[in-house]
């Protein structure tokens, strides 16, 4: 079950500041779900199951051609001299 | 229905601007009771259907979809009309390229009109989850129109827009075709390309057509499949037959499905089979094992995929307006990662939990292994059956707001519909019928790339069922 404290935890490593509203009404809903995902431990398994689902071939690259691009950057905080602008690290 | 658009452009019974001027009327006459659309490009609208008009004029190739206009869920990239996956942190976002399915889409003369409605990220069941608003549904404006691609479904219903794409991660074509008794089918996984798809859980989802008939369906999956090369996991596939008639199918009703489904809903869905026996087809009832660790499992494998794909709006290369002045490294991205709703921060966080250290082997590893059970078992029963049919829905449309503040109720909603998501199998949702006004979804499922047995079996009961796919009232 997720405390408080636990939710803030998972705001910090996901990156979300919560409001307080959130920090009231989260943790009973989150644990609602947690409690049903909770099922899957019952699961009949065992590690021979084969993971993966589908047959895809990923050796089929396509070739490795440089193209023009015909769009509008896309780069919202870009520097005349065409750095990316970021928030200070420190 | 999409044909019979072409037919009219083609046998020049009216143009095709006189045709998207009609449709724009419409939206103007009625969205502003349905709140279909996020964005509606009027104008390259009207600039693609004078390039048909003169094309038809210089008897120039016009493609097979002329005309035809389209409305396409807002998380799907359409380049130089804006893209907003519903969401705050989306809202001034234009994309510099289209998805591969609008480039085919537009290659083959459709006519994309513009963007719509969707649950923020395509997480939800109703499109309340919607930054911007709800959609209503068309048949009775107080209900929801299902979801995530609500907009879609709700669009087509009220004759919006000719046909529609959605995208379905864990129902969310299916469910709003259910609610609005419009045809919706998800692929199987890897028959569309998702390149420009904007992911939320990227090894469930595929894109797909909302329409009002069947072989409006089987139209455009024909000319959105596909292998394509800026997608690794699509496919090349056989094009879908409108008059295969591959003759008797053998057909079992999912059990589970159909016990846990609302009394009107049931009666229904049984009445459909009646109507496959009729026909010719034979109808067992099967059960499956694992039924009910399919939803813990996709809502497991949802969330985990949901937090990493979300993990990159950051607000510096595309968002919305918030200097980073002020701010140090992870104060700005914990700051602007607040303006998603509340939904995507409900399910970034479980995805979070579930992949944490000491939890990873308790869950997302059992939903992995449940997928693989999932699959055998039903690959198994198609050795035996054609099709696996049930209810869409387990119930029937309800009203706005009645579930928002229960988010845990609502995803229980998904429990039919997950599977063939879990499973990459294909699966379409039919109208069959309606209790109180509000409408029933037939969902059939068939075995990988088999969308064939999909269409036939669908034609074959639109055939003898006349759903009504629009409400008169709107």
């Amino acid at each position: 079950m997720i405390s408080i404290e636990e939710l803030k935890y998972l705001a910090e490593i996901s990156k979300i500041n919560l409001t307080e509203d959130e920090i009231d009404k989260f943790p009973s809903q989150l644990n609602k779900t947690i409690e049903y995902i909770d099922i899957l431990e019952n699961l009949d398994s065992d590690e021979s199951i084969a993971l993966d689902l589908y047959e895809i071939n990923f050796d089929e690259l396509r070739n490795d051609i440089v193209k023009k691009s015909d769009g509008q950057p896309i780069i919202k905080n870009l520097t005349e001299e065409g750095f990316l602008r970021g928030p200070k690290m420190k | 229905m999409a044909y019979e658009v072409v037919e009219g452009i083609k046998d020049q019974q009216f143009t095709a601007e006189q045709y998207v001027d009609s449709i724009i009327k419409r939206i103007e006459d009625v969205d502003s009771k349905i709140r279909s659309f996020i964005t509606v490009d009027t104008e390259g609208a009207l600039s693609s259907a004078k390039i048909i008009d003169r094309k038809i004029k210089e008897k120039e190739e016009m493609g097979s979809l002329a005309g035809v206009t389209i409305g396409i869920k807002d998380n799907i990239s359409t380049k130089g009309i804006r893209t907003t996956c519903a969401s705050k942190i989306l809202e001034g976002y234009v994309p510099s390229y289209d998805a591969t399915v609008i480039t085919k889409l537009k290659q083959n003369g459709a006519i994309i009109l513009g963007k719509l409605n969707l649950d923020e990220f395509g997480m939800g069941s109703t499109t309340e989850y919607s930054s911007f608003h709800s959609t209503h549904n068309p048949w009775n404006l107080d209900y929801v129109p299902g979801g995530s691609s609500g907009g879609s479904g709700a669009a087509v219903a009220a004759g919006e827009c000719t046909v529609s794409l959605g995208s379905d991660t864990g129902g969310s074509i299916r469910c709003p075709a259910s609610f609005c008794s419009v045809v919706g089918l998800k692929p199987t996984y890897g028959k569309v390309s998702r390149y420009g798809l904007i992911s939320y859980a990227n090894s469930l989802e595929q894109i797909g057509p909302i329409c009002k008939s069947v072989k409006d369906a089987a139209i455009i999956m024909n000319i959105i499949s596909g292998k394509d090369m800026m997608d690794n996991t699509s496919m090349n596939s056989t094009p879908i037959g409108i008059h295969s008639k591959l003759g008797k199918l053998n057909i079992a009703i999912i059990k589970e499905l159909i016990n846990g489904s609302d009394n009107d809903v049931t009666r229904t869905v049984y009445s459909a089979s009646e109507k496959f026996r009729d026909i010719g087809y034979s109808c067992d009832e099967v059960s499956i094992k694992n039924v009910d660790y399919a939803l813990p499992s996709y809502y497991t494998l949802a969330s985990a995929e949901a937090c990493s794909n979300l993990a990159r709006y950051d607000n510096l290369r595309y968002g919305y307006d918030f200097p980073i002045e002020e701010y140090k490294w992870d104060a700005y991205f914990n700051n602007v990662r607040k303006n998603f709703g509340q939904e995507v921060k409900r399910r970034i966080l479980i995805g979070s939990y579930v992949l944490s250290s000491g939890y990873y082997g308790k869950y997302y590893l059992k939903a992995k292994m449940l997928r693989s059970l999932l699959k055998s078992e039903l690959l198994k029963l198609f050795k035996k059956y054609d099709l696996l049919i049930g209810p869409t829905m387990p119930i029937l449309p309800f009203k706005i707001g009645e579930k928002i503040e229960d988010p845990f109720k609502m995803y229980l909603i998904d429990i039919n519909t997950v599977l063939a998501n879990l499973a990459g199998i294909p699966a379409i949702s039919i109208p069959v019928g309606f209790s109180d006004g509000l409408p029933i979804g037939l969902q059939i499922m068939a075995a990988p790339f088999q969308e064939q047995k999909l269409i036939d079996a669908s034609l074959a009961l639109e055939d003898i069922i006349d759903i009504q796919r629009g409400p008169n009232t709107i």
